[in-house]
């Protein structure tokens, strides 16, 4: 799908990719990361949605 | 609340840990009975038994609340923990790696080799590992049938991955996994260094400082190499890295070294072995997996890595006063994070007593959360990954051929002997 991006946590390197979402989390596929909830925690790791960056995979 | 001195008993002792029962047994009486309270071994200072997944958590992911380098980071009699402090100038620790360290050092430790371990980078590596996996399981096929998986492939396999990201040559492997299991297995006869029965515990001290030593030394002429002639390789980032402008300390580069070294393969393994056995003595979950393996195979390892959870245990040091559970926690207490124990939480898993290929939800602690979760992750479950791709394929059937035994050690440990008999396509 066109445009979606991958987020990336720059504590533990646990990847958010928007085209998959994260259901077992209750975030479906296809949701931006502007949509991802702001208490959004890594699943890995724990840190928070403002420690995610964009990256290129 | 003290615990009572048989389940203290069998939380701490090596022998339970190989039997595994006893060790689980004692965790989910604590966790139904006593889920955080205070464990006072002989000869050892008393400590948290942090028992809940949620508790373990709640610990990794305060991680200026709780320390990990202010006292011993894995559970230390009094005795020793005088002997260590004693030579090392009263820090309780023999080396200095990313697990002994809190910030700043952590931090600026950490992110010298993280990008090297990151899925972007290590995906470069894969056709590599998938060359090393291919050669492994050619040579199981080549067995006829029968082999020890614990030693003919699963501790050998994510050795040599490591070592040639680490940048060490192959004629020193053999070298190197004698060095871990000395280091990670000083109560088991078959690994400790003096391949006692018993080791008493100044015994088992003075031959983990020779292990170190060995490292020590191994690595002091790497780092030389590695000055004079950087390399594509981790030992590059290591001797030449800098932090605020300044080379790596000794101790620290030597850690750091030591660290990549042993635990980089270690746990692969661990796990690799342990996931073979948990399929050997389940061929309907055997069967499932062959049916679906691409499907089932990020779940599977999660299961995998759940189901071994070879770290069996990490102190942290409360750095002031706090509450854990409702309970008061005062500052310098110790606390013992039972990650076998939160990996059978039954808050957290259904039926966590079985082994299931398509477990989901699989909220694991095996590599730890928060600031220190393990910066080997990624890699460890690629060349799993890729492993599983390349045997499953051909592993017609397999099943026990033997009793399947595990290392005595309450730190790190898994299995160590997988007798194994099968048929190959």
């Amino acid at each position: 799908m066109a445009g979606y991006k991958t987020w990336q946590c720059n504590n533990c390197g646990w990847l958010y990719s928007e085209a998959d979402g994260l259901p077992e989390e209750g975030i479906a596929p296809g949701t931006r990361w502007k949509d991802v909830p702001d208490d959004f925690v890594c699943p890995s790791c724990g840190f928070a949605k403002s420690n995610f960056e964009m990256v290129e995979i | 609340m003290r615990i009572p001195q048989n389940i203290v008993e069998a939380i701490v002792d090596a022998k339970s840990y190989a039997a595994e029962k006893p060790m689980q047994d004692a965790f989910t009486w604590l966790r139904r009975e006593m889920p955080l309270a205070v464990a006072e071994p002989e000869g050892v200072d008393p400590f948290w038994v942090v028992t809940k997944n949620r508790d373990i958590l709640e610990v990794e992911r305060n991680n200026d609340l709780y320390h990990n380098g202010d006292r011993a980071t894995v559970l230390t009699s009094k005795a020793n923990d005088q002997r260590v402090r004693a030579m090392m100038g009263g820090s309780p620790h023999l080396v200095r790696s990313l697990v002994q360290m809190d910030n700043p050092d952590h931090g600026n430790y950490r992110r010298l080799t993280q990008p090297y371990f990151l899925p972007q980078n290590i995906k470069k590596l894969e056709p590599r590992i998938r060359e090393i996996a291919k050669s492994f399981v050619d040579r199981m096929a080549d067995k006829g049938g029968t082999c020890d998986f614990a030693r003919d492939v699963a501790f050998l396999y994510p050795l040599h991955v490591i070592m040639e990201i680490l940048g060490v040559p192959e004629v020193d492997e053999p070298f190197m996994l004698r060095l871990t299991q000395e280091l990670f297995g000083p109560a088991d006869p078959d690994t400790n260094r003096n391949r006692k029965a018993e080791m008493t515990e100044e015994e088992a001290l003075q031959a983990i400082m020779a292990t170190v030593a060995d490292f020590v030394t191994y690595f002091n002429k790497m780092t030389k190499d590695r000055r004079e002639q950087p390399r594509d390789d981790v030992a590059s980032v290591i001797a030449n890295g800098k932090i605020a402008g300044q080379p790596l300390g000794e101790l620290e580069a030597m850690s750091y070294y030591i660290i990549v070294a042993s635990a980089g393969h270690d746990t692969t393994s661990n796990t690799t072995a342990g996931a073979l056995w948990a399929l050997a003595e389940a061929p309907e979950q055997f069967a499932k997996l062959k049916h679906d393996t691409t499907g089932l195979m990020a779940g599977f390892i999660e299961e995998s890595i759940r189901w071994v959870t070879p770290v069996k245990h990490f102190m942290r040091t409360a750095t002031v006063d706090a509450t854990l559970r409702d309970t008061a926690i005062k500052k310098g207490d110790w606390l013992f994070l039972a990650y076998p124990s939160g990996n059978r939480d039954e808050d957290v898993f259904e039926d966590p007593f079985t082994f299931k290929v398509d477990r989901t939800l699989n909220k694991h602690v095996a590599f730890g959360y928060g600031a220190h979760v393990c910066l080997g992750q990624h890699l460890a479950r690629m060349e799993m990954r890729i492993l599983w791709e390349e045997l499953l394929p051909r592993l017609k059937q397999v099943e026990l051929a033997g009793e399947p035994r595990r290392t005595e050690a309450n730190f790190v440990c898994g299995p160590k002997s997988v007798p194994i008999r099968y048929t190959m396509q």
